[in-house]
């Protein structure tokens, strides 16, 4: 799948490329307005990332221009977290989802799948893990092709936790992605424990391996590895 | 020393007071003598006058019995000290007709008239000199005290009038609030020293509100501009978590790292956002009925107070609604929220509450360890808690004011609470 990034940023840039690319995306970049305008006008994207703050005007512009164009393209924009309006500015001209800067990586990568997803690609998504099988469409998961039920947190942990396999997720990136702007709370980090442990346990009970591990007291790492 | 503050028109009033004081004792010291020196001219030109006369009339060879009337006259024989001559003394003679004692002048002199020496007496009445001498005085202190009167009452009615710009101007200084949006307020006055006065203030707000103006831009743009170096930073080290290489040996550093370049951007975001309401840049204010929002962000963090076992009473009214904007109102409902479970110790209890135009958030717990006065400072926190930011309270406080609402702190029997109301 192909992706233009749009960021002005060079060192971030380079960095979501770089990860982006380790999660089997194609991406191209543009670091100013004009340029994305001449990219959009000449390729065909999937979904278009972009920054609202480019040195050679705001993003919205070049999201009124996709939409003039009706380019068929999932649209993510990137805000600063305190510019409350922008959320709501680009959602109405049409934008699929936004993020606030600074944001987690494993976090990017969850709302690009599931605005993806969204879209026309993989409309009968379903990911497969190991043991795990996860029917996006009916929010459902099966272990061993058994059905496990799960909480809505739960279920939206492991979703993110299957998206951003065999890598570190900090608990700071969980919170966020789970209670968004009230994620500063500061009893969150016991409060996903208890929501792995429960997940845990919801799977094994089901007969699956224990797929989550904590890793330094600093987050999770889910793989099939079991050390 | 004891500073005592007295106003101005009183102290000249005061000052004036002494002044005509002076000015007018002496004025009457100085007609006093003049009065003086004219009524014993006056004396002098009509006793030599008679005088004159005597000669005249001794040296035709009147009577001297027939002119008694006019002096008492005694021939001498033997030749006086002229020296000793002549004298002038006071004297009061009975009137039998009007039965009262009458002052009059009596010069006693010697005149020669043809060789021979005469010892002539003459009295003056000069009770009507007196009384002019008199006359000075009495008509002077009154005239004294009715100007001071009149000056003291003048003063306090021109102190309405007069100082009415200068008081003006003084308001205008006591309510100016740096950052205010509204242009200060001009008084007309033909007054010099008010106009350099408020000409003066004009500048030094001008000057005030232009380094304000940089500073916050300052601000602004330090907390804007960190987030992308930060972000930078956050996704390196967060490569690094995922390098067990690393891990194995400096997990810990990394850790802290990660963890403080969190704080660090909280709080650019956070000093940021109150940068901007400070810029007025959250503007379309509506009414907006709190119910729902309280009950949207109680929701959210409804696990939250189950893990801490916090129970939430709420008495919401569906009337109940705010002047303000949507965006603003979430924030202070989402940091009231965050503070009460914060601070509120397990088991602890939550209470919001609306009623008759005033919302309160109440929570139990322990007294502040700080004043109770310093609780909307920035940086303000109870130490116990690392991850808070400080700024919570402050974000509230600074919006309450911006939108004339009226926040109050109060800690009575072990709970904390916090009342808005319209101002």
């Amino acid at each position: 799948m192909k992706l233009l990034l749009v960021e002005d940023n060079t060192q971030l840039l380079f960095d979501m490329k770089e990860f982006l690319n380790a999660n089997d995306f194609r991406v191209e970049t543009a670091s100013t307005l004009t340029e994305a305008k001449e990219k959009v006008n000449m390729y065909q994207y999937d979904l278009l990332i972009i920054d609202i703050g480019l040195p050679d005007g705001s993003g919205f512009e070049l999201v009124k221009e996709i939409k003039k164009l009706k380019y068929e393209t999932g649209i993510l924009i990137l805000t600063a977290k305190d510019a409350v309006g922008d959320k709501v500015e680009g959602l109405n001209l049409g934008a699929d989802d936004y993020m606030t800067k600074p944001f987690h990586k494993a976090e990017l990568n969850a709302r690009i799948r599931s605005i993806l997803r969204r879209n026309k690609f993989n409309k009968n998504d379903e990911i497969i893990f190991g043991d795990l099988k996860i029917d996006i469409a009916a929010s459902e998961v099966f272990v061993k092709n058994e059905k496990i039920i799960l909480t809505k947190k739960e279920y939206d942990l492991l979703l993110y936790f299957v998206q951003n396999p065999n890598r570190v997720i900090t608990k700071e990136s969980i919170a966020e992605y789970l209670w968004g702007d009230h994620a500063d709370q500061a009893d969150n980090f016991d409060f996903i424990y208890n929501h792995i442990k429960n997940l845990r346990k919801k799977i094994s009970s089901a007969g699956g391996i224990n797929y989550i591990q904590a890793m330094y007291g600093m987050g999770y790492k889910f793989s099939l590895n079991q050390d | 020393m004891k500073k005592r503050n007295i106003r101005l028109l009183v102290k000249i009033t005061f000052v004036f007071i002494i002044f005509a004081f002076i000015a007018f004792y002496s004025s009457a010291v100085f007609l006093t003598n003049e009065a003086d020196e004219f009524i014993n001219a006056n004396l002098e030109s009509k006793f030599n006058n008679t005088e004159e006369r005597l000669k005249h009339h001794i040296s035709k060879g009147r009577e001297i019995e027939s002119l008694q009337r006019y002096a008492e006259i005694k021939p001498l024989v033997i030749i006086p000290d002229t020296d000793y001559y002549p004298v002038f003394s006071d004297t009061t003679i009975y009137d039998a007709e009007l039965e009262i004692e009458r002052t009059y002048k009596k010069k006693t002199a010697i005149i020669n008239v043809n060789g021979r020496y005469y010892e002539v007496t003459i009295i003056r009445l000069i009770e009507d000199f007196m009384r002019l001498r008199e006359d000075i005085f009495g008509s002077l202190i009154p005239a004294f005290i009715l100007l001071a009167v009149s000056f003291v009452i003048f003063s306090y009615l021109l102190s309405g009038y007069y100082f009415r710009p200068f008081n003006k101007i003084l308001e205008l200084m006591r309510i100016y609030k740096v950052g205010q949006k509204s242009d200060v307020k001009k008084i007309t006055t033909s007054t010099l020293e008010f106009n350099n006065m408020q000409d003066l203030f004009h500048e030094m707000i001008y000057r005030i509100e232009g380094d304000y103006k940089r500073l916050k831009e300052y601000t602004e743009h330090m907390a804007h501009e960190i987030q992308t170096p930060l972000t930078i930073i956050r996704n390196k080290t967060e490569n690094l978590i995922s390098d067990p290489s690393v891990m194995d040996k400096h997990s810990e550093t990394v850790k802290i790292i990660y963890e403080e370049t969190n704080h660090l951007s909280k709080l650019g975001t956070t000093l940021n956002l109150l940068t901007k309401i400070e810029n007025n840049e959250f503007n379309k204010a509506e009414n907006v009925a709190t119910k729902n929002v309280i009950e949207k962000h109680l929701s959210a963090v409804s696990e939250i107070l189950s893990l801490k076992s916090l129970s939430v009473e709420t008495e919401l009214s569906d009337e109940h609604s705010i002047f303000i904007d949507p965006n603003l109102f979430d924030v202070i409902v989402k940091n009231l929220l965050n503070n009460a479970i914060n601070y509120t110790p397990s088991n602890g209890n939550i209470k919001i509450q609306t009623t008759n135009n005033k919302l309160i958030f109440r929570n139990t717990g322990e007294v502040l360890p700080f004043q109770e006065m310093k609780i909307f400072e920035r940086f303000q926190r109870n130490n116990s808690s690392r991850n808070s930011l400080g700024l919570g309270l402050a974000l509230v406080k600074k919006i309450c004011d911006i939108n004339n609402l009226n926040i109050e702190y109060s800690y009575t029997e072990k709970i904390h609470s916090f009342t808005i109301a319209a101002s």
